[in-house]
């Protein structure tokens, strides 16, 4: 039988439609964890060093630096490796200490100014990392990881579907009724974010499945000598520099600050972010200074870091790799990588991300919203809406935003030396949000419930800084005058977290009726209007 | 009987609300065959080193199987969602054996 052009039409813009509702709803509440706790991800160098105490200490400039202070003690110890030392420098990531690492050793971390070894907190301290983890599934270790690269393929799916939809269906933007309010921002938003959000869902796939998945593809492209892709990519994506051959003669180094100094002069533009000394002490010694060129966002910062080489001993150039001098599919990784590390770049490009993806968790919200309301309206006026996917999605969506305000209070209030720390700060967290689960089922009005969540994440998250000036010991003046300015703003970004949330938990309406007359309201308004 | 579920395989259905098993399964597995062929293929005639060529292949497989399962998925018949996966799949495998030399 064969159907005319219309109807055909017709039939695909139900299925796409169709397919988008059931997809959507099976992805959403996933998807919505994995923005919920990016936004942290994006955060996480600030968090980082405001949940340790040991990084509470003003940055310092990287030439000012007495950097032989702490690197010569510690490389004079007989056991720790000459050549291939890695030294961190301060202010990459935020991170205002200094640490000298090598492949084979442990990370020794020096506060730069002082020049005192840290005693770093290690697996003491997990906030920020923890938060990341919850970004990809990895508190379920591989399965989670797989998991939750499924669901970012779902989520490529699903911006298809929208995107068609979007172009073939003509949706009105009229009317004030809540279902269509919730539809038109759905849309709005993700049309406005839809590019970067391919590229972040995109790379996080690739992580989390991509990788693995692609073992057969590096089988049949070698003729079957490896089935690890990153043995094949490697080569390309992290050239690995080739070995200098040692003299064999003692010679005297220059001061490291002015090898930076002298690089500096040679590329301006690159903030220098890690340096790594070969066979030092030695005649042939190098230094080579990498960073991140921030005149060239997407070009450069994750795989492709510009580099210059540098003598040791006279400061003579020996090789300078600038942002340009690698093959298109560098810069094919790099630009499609770029949106989702955001390594190195400033605080106004991270804030900007934030945005677009706490947008993009609203977007998330209203879907889930909409596909409910119009599930509640089957039922109206008859008994009062009580459906599974709404109390789960309470818990998910609302529940989860007290639960990570407990988990920022939990960090300065269990002490640092406590056994199995991170643990119970983890379980406790897992647990609360449980019952959050547990307390959207037994409200029957979910707008109470939702009420109640919101003001007790405001409380916590308001407490969290005061937990932190109390037992870190440090009150905000003193982190103002300290130049611990990023702590501080971390504190006050928590508290005016806190407050918005209060602000909105006490607007919410108390029961779906209350809500409604709001709509009503606004439906009477544009019709007087009119 | 065959000619019967031939009859309903490739009848489009008149209502486009239900996916069904059947796309839905065609769209998971065979999309991701589809996919990880098509991308394969990609690799093979990519152009520089071996390192070169799988970059963007390795980048987009994950939006190439997106593609394919929503390609798949929207099929008018249950017929064309199987077509959809199987005939590209074949050709695809067909030219990779042809580069890599194993024919």
């Amino acid at each position: 039988m064969a159907i005319d052009k219309k109807t055909k039409l017709n039939l695909f813009k139900q299925r796409i439609q169709s397919v988008h509702v059931s997809a959507g709803i099976t992805f959403s509440l996933f998807m919505y964890i994995c923005l919920f706790f990016g936004i942290f991800a994006i955060l996480l160098p600030y968090i980082k060093v405001w949940e340790k105490p040991s990084r509470h200490f003003a940055p310092i400039e990287i030439t000012k630096i007495n950097y032989s202070a702490m690197i010569d003690p510690v490389i004079s110890a007989p056991d720790f490796p000459k050549n291939n030392i890695i030294v961190r420098l301060p202010g990459f990531m935020n991170e205002p200490a200094l640490s000298i690492s090598h492949q084979f050793t442990k990370a020794i971390f020096f506060n730069p100014s002082s020049m005192e070894r840290i005693d770093d907190e290690g697996k003491q301290s997990r906030l920020a990392l923890f938060l990341n983890h919850m970004h990809y599934g990895r508190p379920l270790g591989f399965l989670g990881k797989v998991f939750f690269g499924l669901i970012s393929v779902g989520v490529l799916f699903l911006i298809i579907g929208g995107l068609i939809q979007v172009y073939l269906i003509k949706y009105g933007n009229k009317g004030k009724t809540k279902q269509r309010f919730f539809s038109k921002w759905h849309r709005k938003i993700f049309t406005w974010v839809f590019a970067p959000f391919i590229l972040i869902t995109l790379t996080g796939a690739l992580m989390n499945v991509g990788l693995i998945g692609a073992s057969p593809m590096a089988g049949i492209l070698t003729n079957g000598k490896t089935t690890d892709i990153q043995a094949v990519v490697g080569p390309t994506l992290f050239p690995q520099p080739k070995a200098v051959p040692s003299l064999k003669e003692k010679a005297k180094m220059l001061p490291i600050s002015q090898l930076i100094k002298k690089a500096q002069s040679i590329d301006s533009d690159i903030n220098f972010q890690e340096l790594r000394l070969i066979n030092w002490n030695d005649k042939s010694a190098q230094i080579e200074l990498k960073g991140y060129n921030p005149y060239m966002p997407f070009l450069n910062g994750i795989f492709n870091k510009p580099s210059i080489i540098l003598s040791a001993v006279d400061a003579s150039l020996i090789k300078h790799v600038d942002v340009m001098d690698r093959t298109w599919s560098m810069y094919v990784a790099e630009s499609t990588f770029f949106l989702h590390f955001l390594f190195g770049v400033d605080i106004f490009t991270r804030l900007f991300i934030t945005l677009l993806m706490l947008a993009s968790t609203f977007a998330v919200g209203f879907a889930v919203s909409l596909y409910l309301e119009k599930k509640a309206k089957k039922f109206d006026g008859k008994i009062p809406f009580y459906h599974w996917m709404g109390k789960l999605s309470l818990a998910v969506i609302i529940g989860v935003i007290p639960a990570t305000g407990l988990i920022f209070n939990l960090q300065w209030l269990l002490p640092f030396d406590m056994q199995d720390r991170v643990f119970w700060q983890q379980a406790i967290f897992f647990n609360f949000w449980l019952a959050t689960l547990t307390w959207s089922f037994y409200r029957i009005e979910s707008f109470k419930a939702a009420k109640e969540f919101l003001i007790l994440g405001a409380v916590l998250f308001m407490f969290a800084p005061i937990v932190h000036f109390i037992n870190s010991g440090f009150t905000p003046i003193s982190l103002f005058v300290g130049q611990m300015k990023g702590i501080l703003n971390v504190d006050i970004s928590l508290f005016i977290f806190g407050l918005i949330l209060l602000f909105v938990g006490l607007k919410l309406p108390k029961t779906r009726e209350e809500s409604k007359l709001i709509w009503n309201k606004k439906e009477e308004r544009i019709n007087s209007e009119k | 009987m065959i000619r019967k579920l031939y009859m309903d395989f490739s009848t489009p259905e008149k209502n486009g609300k239900k996916i069904g098993l059947f796309r839905t399964c065609c769209a998971i597995f065979g999309g991701l065959l589809l996919a990880f062929l098509a991308m394969t293929t990609l690799s093979f005639i990519s152009p520089g080193t071996l390192g070169d060529k799988v970059v963007v292949p390795l980048l987009f497989n994950t939006f190439a199987y997106a593609i394919a399962a929503f390609w798949i998925i929207v099929a008018p018949s249950k017929l064309s969602a199987l077509l959809r996966t199987i005939v590209p799949s074949i050709f695809f495998a067909v030219i990779i054996l042809l580069f890599s030399k194993v024919l």
